[in-house]
């Protein structure tokens, strides 16, 4: 009650017109559209009743035809198999990739920069350009593999349905690198040298010292930062458009990407927005492990 | 000596091994179609070709050009004059209620574009915005981007001392007047910086601009990239110099800002 008060009683009208500007934005285009969302995952959505406010209910039916499809499973499968490896595989490349640059040596932070000139390319294009380099029989990352003796004919990175789902999850892994390394750098760099020039004289080696300082140090930091990685991994749209459209026959399909194509190609909308609302509840969830993290980060 | 050059060495390369497809992208763009195919493949052009021009005239990549810019302009003048007075508005102190709204705020910049383009779509068709599809994407674009600009611009304006803020309200300025006059000067360049980073995002933009836009002549370039794929196939050399149309101004933009998009980028996401 007495923060009700104060609230009142600190707070301009100036500043409330100003938060009041996005508040009511944000209602508009995606709050309001957030919870239409739910709205819609109950009723009957296609091309003929889509201009009229009033569609036919059908309870459940959606939720059900989702859960009947005979894909369902797999890219359930394939959603969890694409964020979970690709958060892992991120945070530990990212994790590697900072702990060299945190060396003193000319240039490193400049270089470590630079990193990010490909997580800021444009999706699409850049998975055009992993398309044509993974190419089966023209691509140069079949070539270098092939020089290097690891595969001895062409490997259809894309088109193997067995192949498909990894691909695209290296290729996403390899976009978010940057990320980690950049965010990992920062908290590495918050923890106090003289910590591991007393552990280096009290005779701790270099893995003692990781073990033992750096990775309890960094467990709220890694841990907002998985949770930020998964939210950017369940956002990727372009790449999997670029790459392989969830093909070949949705072995590379994921929930985010299967829920556009239910609404924008199969226009059955109402099953495009159920998928979305059972992602969207994932989405919060994890969203809130992140901001959680990131409160307990400052706290500490 | 060289304890300094050798990691800075090992650093060069493995930039340059991540960096690669950047590379190859622009290595394949000057290639003739031959020299392209060609197995192996060569790694750097044997006869430099220039099809920059002619894809860029052929396939009406200045019509593409101009959607994409006006879409980028749209969506962060729109981010800009709502959110900064928002960032601002949230810096000025902490409690429950602001805590609350920053804690939304997080949740809607996790919303997933490819999940929310769904009932944005209906809502727009009823409401008739899809008539002017580039307007709607700017509009859904800029509720994805806005909760991104609020929070690393706040970060700015929680770097403005209190006691600046306290002197000029003791000399007469107003609450009003402090936002103008003291506040938005000093934060100028971290909201300009964030400015560009949304404007680079939006100019990359694709399933808004794929899921609302159905007239050719109103699509921006990510859109034009994968007609011009539909048309062309496998024919990677044009593909890649359309690629690489788009990506040069993004690079060039961010070579020039790159540290402080990283301090704005780093200073957003952890705090």
């Amino acid at each position: 009650m007495n923060r009700a008060l104060d609230f009142v009683r600190d707070r301009s009208g100036f500043e409330m017109i100003l938060i009041g500007l996005s508040a009511v934005y944000l209602f508009l285009f995606a709050g309001a559209p957030f919870v239409f969302n739910v709205l819609m995952s109950f009723q009957k959505v296609d091309l003929f009743n889509i201009a009229s406010i009033d569609r036919p209910f059908v309870g459940f039916a959606n939720y059900q035809k989702i859960l009947a499809n005979p894909d369902f499973w797999l890219i359930v499968r394939n959603t969890v198999v694409f964020v979970a490896l690709s958060s892992v595989c991120q945070l530990a490349g990212g994790f590697a990739l900072a702990l060299f640059f945190m060396q003193d040596f000319a240039g490193a932070s400049w270089l470590r920069g630079l990193f990010l000139a490909a997580w800021i390319t444009p999706g699409y294009a850049i998975g055009q350009v992993w398309k044509w380099m993974l190419a089966g029989d023209t691509g140069i990352a079949n070539y270098f593999l092939r020089s290097l003796h690891i595969i001895d004919g062409p490997v259809y990175w894309l088109s193997d349905p067995s192949l498909a789902l990894l691909t695209i999850t290296f290729v996403n892994v390899w976009l978010g690198i940057p990320f980690y390394l950049l965010l990992i750098s920062v908290g590495l760099s918050a923890i106090p040298r003289d910590l591991y020039e007393a552990a280096e004289l009290d005779g701790a080696n270099a893995v003692q010292r990781f073990c033992g300082i750096t990775l309890p140090l960094m467990r709220d930091t890694l841990l907002a930062l998985v949770a930020l990685g998964a939210i950017l991994t369940l956002q990727q749209f372009d790449l999997i458009a670029a790459l392989t459209a969830g093909g070949p026959v949705n072995s590379s399909n994921v929930a985010q990407f299967w829920s556009w194509q239910l609404s924008f190609q199969s226009y059955q909308i109402g099953l495009g927005s159920a998928v979305s609302v059972l992602m969207l509840l994932v989405v919060v969830v994890i969203a809130s492990i992140y901001v959680a993290a990131t409160r307990s980060e400052r706290a500490a | 000596m060289m304890r300094r050059t050798i990691p800075t060495l090992i650093a060069v390369a493995l930039l340059g091994f991540y960096l690669f497809p950047i590379y190859w992208m622009y290595a394949t763009s000057f290639k003739t179609l031959t020299e392209a195919v060609q197995y192996p493949p060569t790694l750097w052009p044997s006869e430099p070709q220039f099809h920059h021009a002619e894809v860029f005239q052929k396939f009406s990549v200045a019509r593409y050009f101009v959607n994409s810019i006006v879409i980028t302009l749209g969506v962060t003048a729109i981010t800009v004059v709502v959110g900064t007075g928002t960032a601002y508005a949230l810096a000025l102190r902490r409690n429950l209620f602001v805590d609350l709204i920053l804690f939304t705020i997080l949740l809607l910049q996790a919303l997933p574009a490819s999940l929310m383009v769904t009932p944005l779509f209906v809502l727009f068709n009823m409401a008739g915005l899809l008539n002017t599809p580039r307007f709607a994407v700017v509009l859904a674009v800029a509720a994805k981007s806005l909760p991104f600009f609020i929070v690393i611009c706040r970060t700015a304006f929680l770097q403005i001392p209190r006691e600046l803020r306290d002197a000029a309200l003791v000399d007469g300025n107003s609450n009003v007047g402090v936002f103008f006059n003291i506040a938005l000067p000093l934060a100028r360049n971290s909201i300009v910086v964030t400015a560009v980073l949304i404007a680079i995002q939006t100019m990359g933009e694709y399933v808004y601009s794929r899921s609302f836009i159905a007239k050719i002549e109103l699509q921006p370039l990510t859109l034009g990239l994968s007609n011009f794929i539909g048309a062309q196939q496998t024919d990677w050399i044009g593909i890649m110099t359309f690629a690489s149309i788009l990506v040069t101004p993004i690079l060039i933009v961010f070579i020039f800002l790159q540290r402080r998009i990283i301090s704005g980028l780093t200073a957003g996401a952890l705090k």
